[in-house]
């Protein structure tokens, strides 16, 4: 009886724990890197992505599509399938978040301009290019940008090269990038040497990826 | 009441409050806005370590599906961890556990009964990814947004059954729970003496029993006797042949010893859970069908398929055992019911409507995407 009653204990207490966590799920992972575009009166007018997608999503993205050659994309030939990305992706806002002085900015990005596909043949992996323009282009003190799935289907990684540019922003300006945390992770797990995936594949919505600008 | 059977009660409250609980809170989660969705608290712990380790085995898959091309002995790893995955993958959300495990507790079914409904059911998923990516990917040549789309007709489909499912169980449990409540009202005397003892319980699980069938039951005034009870009983498991396909016989085995195996065995026994079963299993994993969209284009069709079957094993064994819980949850909450004969019934029954809504709450959640489940959908 008293097994029974720690094991229903255990079982409760198990359960209570896992319930609120039941969220997160990814089967795409995106290596990522960012560009933040800035005007020349030094106010930021929007942000530029390379989202590349992991092998196994790419094969199932790509599946059906026409190709001339085999084992290849075009641009063009991707183009069809570029327009359906960014269509769905306003749905989820871009996963894009823009923060002035430490407060969300509702509805600040523009449909994506610019966008198009990539086929790495050797990766087997496609790289999606597109620009969100800012609605209204931002001045701040502090000015942060953030990429995250909060239902965390999708797990965004910014690349371990070149994460995030600065693109002709004023020379005062300073920027930093603070990746997820890798509490579950050991550095020792390491399948894919391009892209810092494991440093994001811990879950949660806290887990986002933030670029902080600062300009004084 | 005794010490134990107090404790109990206590626990089994607790078990069905964390269930109640989990899903209000997934259900307030969800609601948000991606825009409105604020920081979420760090998951941590076992949970979090399982989500971790499911991330890791998936990223494995597409390496192991590769070298498994040109190494026969890397089909075992991707067998492994296939499997491995499919155990930690189940942690999270859709795979039906919810489903069922409130199913299960609805309609009073043994964790026998409860571990074949997770199989089934996971084994239906199994079947649906592999269906579509074949007739899809390999017949038609359809492209991603052509399998996503069919995905999600499957999972509408899946999730309305799911609420017809719930909305049978809360018909019959509902009405259960009425004519407990007559009974109740229009019997004075409480309880009889000899009740408390462990007699009492064939007894009270017959009168349970015997409130599902309309012709067991139009006979016999309300405070029937305990032996008149006993008879009812098992004249209802020799006539259970008949009525197996009516959700209501799934209730006819009231005994504190569990189901008779030939109830298990027979024909009834697997319609009975089949509209869950097709309910749960009917909607496909995503992670599999990109698993096997993926050995399609490795032109290892076949890898995908064993791995996808493999990972059903895995993802059976986590609903089970979760289901395990819900089934072991009900059977304390009957036991105490048992030693408190008339309220307890009706808390029995209460707690059985309760689980029905649950079913219901789920599927229409799930139907109007308001509770999140895997998403197909993005590209």
């Amino acid at each position: 009886m008293i097994r029974r009653i720690v094991f229903l204990i255990a079982a409760f207490l198990w359960l209570l724990a896992s319930m609120p966590h039941a969220q997160a799920h990814p089967h795409v992972w995106v290596t990522m890197t960012s560009e933040l575009l800035y005007a020349p009166d030094g106010s930021l007018t929007g942000v530029r992505h390379a989202w590349t997608f992991d092998d196994m999503f790419s094969a199932f993205a790509t599946q059906g599509l026409e190709q001339k050659t085999k084992g290849q994309f075009t641009r063009e030939e991707l183009q069809p399938l570029a327009k359906v990305n960014v269509d769905s992706l306003q749905e989820y806002a871009y996963f894009t978040y823009v923060n002035v002085d430490g407060k969300r900015q509702k509805d600040a990005l523009l449909d994506p301009i610019d966008y198009y596909l990539e086929y790495d043949p050797n990766e087997t992996v496609l790289t999606l290019h597109f620009t969100l323009p800012l609605k209204a282009p931002v001045k701040a003190k502090t000015l942060e940008v953030e990429v995250y799935d909060p239902e965390f289907f999708i797990d965004f990684g910014f690349a371990e090269k070149n994460q995030v540019k600065l693109v002709n922003a004023p020379a005062q300006c300073s920027m930093s990038v603070a990746k997820p945390r890798d509490d579950f992770f050991s550095a020792a797990v390491r399948l894919d040497k391009s892209t810092a995936w494991e440093a994001n594949a811990g879950m949660g919505a806290n887990f986002a990826n933030r670029v902080t600008v600062t300009c004084p | 009441m005794t010490r134990n059977a107090k404790a109990r009660l206590l626990l089994s409250v607790l078990i069905l409050a964390a269930l109640v609980a989990g899903a209000c809170y997934r259900e307030a989660l969800a609601q948000s806005s991606p825009l409105a969705a604020m920081r979420q608290p760090a998951p941590a712990g076992l949970f979090g370590w399982l989500l971790s380790k499911q991330a890791l085995f998936y990223r494995e898959l597409s390496g192991l599906i590769r070298a498994a091309k040109s190494d026969g002995t890397a089909l075992w790893g991707l067998l492994g961890v296939s499997f491995a995955y499919g155990i930690f993958h189940a942690a999270g959300p859709g795979h039906g556990k919810a489903v069922i495990s409130s199913y299960l507790v609805a309609n009073e079914e043994t964790w026998r009964r409860g571990v074949t409904l997770s199989f089934a059911s996971a084994l239906l998923q199994a079947i649906t990814a592999v269906l579509i990516v074949a007739v899809a990917a390999v017949l038609i040549g359809a492209t991603a947004k052509a399998m996503g789309d069919t995905v999600r007709v499957i999972e509408n489909l899946s999730y309305a059954l799911i609420v017809l499912v719930g909305a049978r169980l809360f018909w019959v449990k509902g009405r259960a729970f009425m004519r407990t409540l007559r009974a109740l009202n229009s019997k004075s005397l409480p309880a009889e003496p000899e009740h408390a003892h462990d007699h009492a319980t064939h007894a009270h699980d017959g009168r349970a029993a015997c409130c599902h069938h309309d012709h067991a039951h139009r006979d016999h005034e309300p405070n029937q006797s305990a032996a008149a009870d006993m008879h009812e009983h098992h004249h209802e498991s020799g006539h259970h042949g008949h009525d197996h396909d009516d959700e209501e016989s799934v209730l006819p085995w009231g005994h504190a010893h569990g189901p008779e195996p030939e109830e298990l065995a027979g024909p009834g026994g697997w319609r009975r859970g089949l509209s869950a079963i097709v309910a749960v299993g009917l909607r496909p994993c995503s992670g599999a069908i990109i698993v096997l969209v993926f050995s399609l284009a490795q032109g290892l069709f076949w890898a995908g398929v064993a791995s996808t079957f493999v990972m059903a094993i895995g993802t059976a064994i986590t609903v089970a055992a979760i289901a395990t819980l819900a089934v072991g949850a009900r059977a304390v909450a009957k036991r105490f019911a048992a030693t408190r004969v008339s309220y307890g019934t009706l808390v029995l029954r209460g707690i059985e409507v309760g689980a029905a809504v649950l079913v219901m709450a789920f599927g229409v959640l799930l139907l109007t995407g308001t509770m999140a489940s895997e998403r197909m959908g993005m590209f």
